[in-house]
């Protein structure tokens, strides 16, 4: 993946909008761990989570103590519950599993965005980060708010940490900060209104670095990659900066107090500008400077290869991706509706961005065939290779005979239970108790209505039609699709001849290709 | 690492029990992911479910207008699937016995079918030569693939639920991406023997293949290559459903039902350590409990019985 040119036909990453998904006017969505929900905040105060295999909904979190539209969402590690944060300055902690709510807490100002903790597999502590002040670190069960500072002169120089109270506002009005935790929640991140990173202790709230980001500008956005190995940060400045995480991913806070105590300058600023250069690399800055268009929602993809950012421009919906090198690869476009939010899913080349309508896109990679599937023997060359006979190739009675090298020891034990373990999570050793699905209920059949029940929306499950070409109907290779004609079926509908699940009509026009559609064959 | 093998070391089996509650033939036998209830299929068109402690039947599931020839149960034990004659797919829910959802969509007779494990989507395969995949929440078809040029004989997902293996009398065995329906990889694809069964390894790195030349195979479907080779028994005429048998207090199986009666059991690499004899018909189908060494077995026309063997 470290290609230097990028051939964008090469690259993991999506191209055309597969399909949208509705239901009322969603805000704000989060991928689990796995990437097999989708958890979606709505403007009417309810969470929706969508089965993401199958496109339909799973669960509802909803109850009638909140109304107001959601403002951010965020699953715990393993999935247990999702927090979500409100217009009506609330937080909700709910029990996945159970759709039950958990605990409820109000706030002096609305949350902006809201975390877990992601060291436990059933936290109680969050990270909320309110429009215009400073940030804090809330627990859900025994309702106490510590207030998080913002920068140096918040604290003094090694004044005691401030004091835990309920209800404490801390700091100046108007300093919008970013906040994150890194990814065992040891410490925290947060990206100040002078363009200055903080890099806390969790626990004892102690400033241990200081990161200056070049220009200066506000930091909107702070979020780390799924590894925790890179940091990104949005800023005013409209540029989208990546920091390399040099702390060790487990013992971070260990070895950022070590660093501490061991550096050799006697002020205490000059010791965490120290510290923190010993933290966070300037890895590289993306900005459009032609265009000089702000950027909204920016993140990592699910291996951290590609950045993707959106446009906070209104009236368009664009989503920009970037190599982590830098170069830009693709920009989506989509419907002209403004994006508010982005993510990209945790281990698939799919993004996921919602727009102001309230409506959720999936972007997907354009569906190619895999010729080499047709035998057991093809195989794919990328370029064309010069094919040289053996010696014996054309002999009635070869010699020797063609023996397949495929380094599998045929004599070893067979294995059939064993797997070699995920190799796209690298804790999933910790993930016994991990919920990673949520069992569906079929809703019950509507009695008696046989007859044109076809009710064929682009919402849930569309039908899509592969043609094995070696099929005697068929006749020719590759895209051919037949026509179901028989009346037992309700859900062809007729006419469609989709290839792989695709939204209605009115996206065809904001597709970066077009789809080959293969044209109707009747049956014979 | 070693070739040479001791000699047969499991314990043997022995039958416990012969239930007769079938009118017909009985199609297919399975137990649920944990153990505690078992299935039957039948041509007279029902299931019927039983508790494995007291081997009595539970509830009778009635509704298909036609023979049932597969069933399936979702993770949580919770619902059951059965593939009928009469062109649809039942979900019933276990604890009431009620149908809860019908699905209909194949063109003709459907002969098999499968929860993926995270139980939101089922395949099916049938005479019309189709694979399907359904939503279980919607009922609706969500692919549908035409993967053959014969029935279809058996379609499984495998444990992460993002391959689909399906086998038919056409002779090959083909492996499908459950995600977007598209064809990964052709495993066999000789036009003789059909291929009467195809199923994942519980670690999805190998495939059971059966074909009708009295042939039972384990395929690496990574490397495309058979690895292992299980034979002794008959299998030239029905799809017998083999099974694998992990459970954890002994030794790895691979149990199948076979024409001459009997139900046969090989270790892993291959050499046939018993023989069940007892039934009167051909042995359809077999199903090993999850976790306790018992197996049951599903007898054809003559026979019509389910029986239960497990160790003295």
């Amino acid at each position: 993946m470290n290609a230097p040119i990028i051939d964008p036909l090469q690259g993991d990453f999506p191209e055309v909008i597969e399909e949208y998904l509705e239901r009322g006017v969603m805000k704000c969505i989060a991928f689990n761990r796995r990437g097999n929900l989708l958890a979606a905040g709505c403007s009417d105060g309810s969470c929706v989570i969508w089965d993401f295999e199958t496109r339909g909904i799973a669960k509802e979190l909803k109850d009638k103590d909140c109304v107001a539209a959601i403002t951010s969402v965020c699953w715990s590690k393993y999935g247990h519950r999702i927090l979500v944060s409100a217009a009506d300055k609330t937080l909700t902690l709910w029990d996945v599993v159970k759709g039950e709510r958990i605990a409820r807490i109000a706030l002096q100002q609305a949350p902006l965005q809201a975390r877990l903790h992601p060291g436990s597999s059933t936290p109680s502590l969050c990270l909320a980060c309110p429009l215009s002040s400073a940030p804090m670190i809330v627990d859900l069960l025994t309702e106490t708010i510590t207030v998080l500072p913002v920068s140096l002169s918040d604290t003094g120089n090694d004044a005691a940490p401030p004091v835990r109270n309920k209800f404490s506002d801390g700091s100046a009005p108007y300093t919008p900060t970013a906040a994150c935790f890194n990814k065992y929640g040891d410490l925290i991140y947060v990206g100040n209104s002078k363009g200055e990173i903080l890099i806390i202790n969790s626990i004892s709230i102690e400033i241990l670095g200081i990161v200056s980001v070049p220009g200066s500008a506000v930091i909107k956005n702070i979020v780390f990659n799924r590894s925790g190995r890179y940091l990104l940060t949005n800023s005013n400045d409209r540029t989208i900066r990546i920091y390399e995480n040099l702390l060790p991913l487990k013992g971070g806070l260990a070895a950022l107090g070590k660093a501490n105590h061991e550096s050799a300058e006697q002020d205490d600023d000059e010791k965490l500008k120290s510290a923190g250069s010993r933290s966070l690399a300037l890895f590289q800055e993306f900005q459009d400077s032609i265009t000089r268009v702000h950027w909204k929602a920016p993140c990592f993809s699910g291996d951290g290869e590609w950045v993707v950012g959106g446009s906070a421009s209104k009236g368009e919906h664009k989503i920009y991706i970037w190599d982590r090198a830098g170069h830009l690869v693709k920009i989506l476009e989509g419907p002209k509706e403004a994006l508010i939010d982005l993510a990209w899913h945790p281990i698939k080349p799919v993004v996921v961005s919602v727009s102001l309508t309230g409506l959720v896109y999936i972007w997907a990679k354009d569906y190619t065939e895999n010729w080499s599937a047709f035998a057991p023997d093809f195989k794919e060359l990328e370029e064309n290779e010069e094919y040289v006979e053996r010696e014996d190739e054309f002999d009635l009675v070869p010699e020797t005979e063609k023996v397949k090298d495929l380094g599998i020891n045929e004599d070893e034990d067979i294995d059939i239970l064993n797997t070699d373990g995920d190799s796209d999570f690298s804790d999933s050793d910790m993930s016994q108790g991990e919920i990673r699905f949520l069992p569906p209920d079929p809703c019950p059949d509507v009695p008696e209505m046989e007859d044109g029940l076809v009710v064929n929306t682009s919402k849930e499950g569309e039908i899509s039609e592969t043609e094995s070409p070696l099929s005697e109907e068929a006749g020719q290779n590759g895209h051919l699709t037949n026509h179901e004609s028989s009346p037992l079926e309700e859900d062809t509908g007729g006419m469609r001849l989709k290839r792989k699940r695709m939204p209605s009509e009115k996206f065809m026009d904001f597709e970066t290709e077009s789809i080959k559609k293969p044209p109707p064959k009747s049956k014979p | 690492m070693s070739t040479t093998q001791p000699p047969a070391a499991i314990r043997p089996y022995r039958l416990r029990k012969t239930l007769s509650s079938h009118a017909l033939a009985v199609s297919c036998v399975k137990f649920s992911n944990d153990g505690s209830l078992f299935a039957s299929a039948s041509l007279d068109q029902t299931l019927i479910v039983y508790s494995t402690q007291t081997l009595a039947q539970i509830s009778h599931l009635i509704g298909h207008s036609d023979g049932v020839s597969d069933l399936s149960w979702s993770s949580d034990s919770t619902y059951i699937c059965s593939a009928s004659d009469d062109r649809t797919l039942r979900i019933w829910l276990v604890r009431t016995g009620e149908c809860v959802k019908v699905l209909r969509g194949h063109t003709d007779r459907v002969f098999c079918v499968n929860f993926n494990t995270q139980s939101n989507l089922l395949v099916s395969g049938g005479f019309d030569d189709t694979v399907r995949v359904w939503d279980v929440k919607t009922g609706k078809a969500v692919h549908v693939i035409r993967a053959h040029t014969m029935p279809v004989t058996s379609a499984n997902f495998n444990r992460d639920g993002n391959l689909i293996v399906s086998g038919s009398h056409d002779g090959s065995c083909k492996v499908w991406d459950a995600d977007t329906g598209a064809w990964v990889k052709t495993l066999i694809d000789v036009t003789v023997p059909g291929v009467s069964f195809a199923k994942f390894s519980p670690n999805g790195k190998f495939i059971l293949v059966a074909t009708l030349d009295d042939n039972l195979k384990l395929w690496n479907h990574a490397a495309g290559k058979s690895m292992r080779s299980y034979t002794g028994h008959t299998n030239r005429v029905y799809c017998i459903t083999p099974t694998f048998s992990v459970s954890s207090d002994s030794e790895k199986l691979i149990v199948s039902g076979s024409e001459d009666k009997c139900v046969y059991l090989w270790n892993l690499q291959g050499k046939m350590l018993q023989k069940l004899e007892g039934h009167t018909d051909t042995v359809i189908s077999v199903a090993c409990h999850p976790t306790v060494n018992m197996i049951i077995s599903a007898g054809l026309e003559k026979d019509k019985t389910v029986r239960v063997w497990v160790q003295q």
